[in-house]
């Protein structure tokens, strides 16, 4: 069936329901180029320039999140192959110089301690816990066995409660 | 177990949010942004495709308009007044090419008599 805001070269994609998955997908595309806005946009257009010219074409093999989610998971992989581990480093160092010289809150220290995961790791907790995807859709949109994914997703919980009762013995 | 799970999902989700901030992009001016790239690409693709078509078209227009090889017959006076001399063309030569031995299967003679003479 095909709806009547359909994109011209994508049959299976509506404009609508783009924009019913558009913040989630943007919180998506932040976190994949360290929470840069500028960036984060930047890859949300050229995310929606591939659906609009059919380069990445849904055939409802998936839903459409879980395929547009992964549209942006590899643009980003493209772009910032080179350049994301400096990013991060260089991200890493200036927040933690930051959250040294305050008092680190709740959201500080989970952040730092979701930080420290590696990253399909992160992924895999961000898509599951922040996006509402199941283990078997996240692991679609990073490309990884559903297998594999669970395991990501297990040690990731493993690791998290782990440093977050470390943290609450400490303080 | 449940609870704890979703106490994680809970405090991960509240980090998350944190990190993020409160600014949003509007879909709205994303999707037009999106939009306006498509069409300029799509008009880039359309002037280059454009352009080529019209090379193509002005390449064979230039190749049918290369005059025909004339026919040349050679002038016995100018053969004799020169010693120089060249070859004919080759559009002076036959079209039709037959090889004596296949396209003229009979022989000539035969021992057949006729009238007192063989064929």
């Amino acid at each position: 069936m095909r709806d009547s805001d359909a994109l011209e070269n994508n049959p299976h994609v509506s404009r609508s329901a783009l924009e019913a998955i558009h913040g989630q997908l943007y919180g998506w595309a932040l976190s994949r180029c360290d929470f840069d806005h500028a960036t984060a946009e930047d890859l949300m257009q050229q995310a929606y320039v591939e659906l609009l010219s059919g380069n990445a074409r849904f055939d409802n093999k998936s839903t459409l999140k879980t395929f547009v989610f992964s549209v942006v998971q590899n643009l980003a992989r493209s772009r910032f192959r080179r350049i994301s581990s400096r990013l991060r480093l260089v991200k890493q160092y200036t927040e933690d110089s930051v959250t040294d010289a305050v008092e680190p809150t709740t959201n500080d220290e989970v952040w730092r301690a979701v930080r420290a995961l590696p990253a399909r790791q992160r992924d895999i907790i961000e898509l599951v816990f922040c996006r509402e995807f199941t283990v078997q859709q996240a692991a679609a949109v990073m490309g990884v066995s559903t297998g594999t994914g669970r395991v990501h997703y297990d040690r990731a919980k493993k690791a998290l409660r782990s440093r977050l009762q470390d943290w609450a013995e400490e303080t | 177990m449940q609870d704890s799970k979703d106490t994680l999902r809970d405090a991960v989700n509240s980090a998350f949010k944190s990190a993020a901030g409160h600014r949003q992009a509007s879909f709205e001016r994303l999707w037009q942004k999106a939009e306006q790239q498509h069409a300029a690409s799509r008009r880039r693709y359309r002037c280059f495709a454009g352009t080529a078509a019209t090379a193509a078209a002005v390449v064979i227009a230039l190749n049918l308009h290369t005059p025909a090889e004339q026919d040349a017959y050679i002038e016995i006076a100018e053969l004799l007044d020169s010693t120089y001399w060249s070859a004919p063309s080759d559009v002076l030569l036959p079209d039709r090419e037959f090889d004596i031995y296949q396209d003229l299967p009979v022989l000539f003679e035969s021992t057949e008599p006729a009238e007192g003479a063989l064929l």
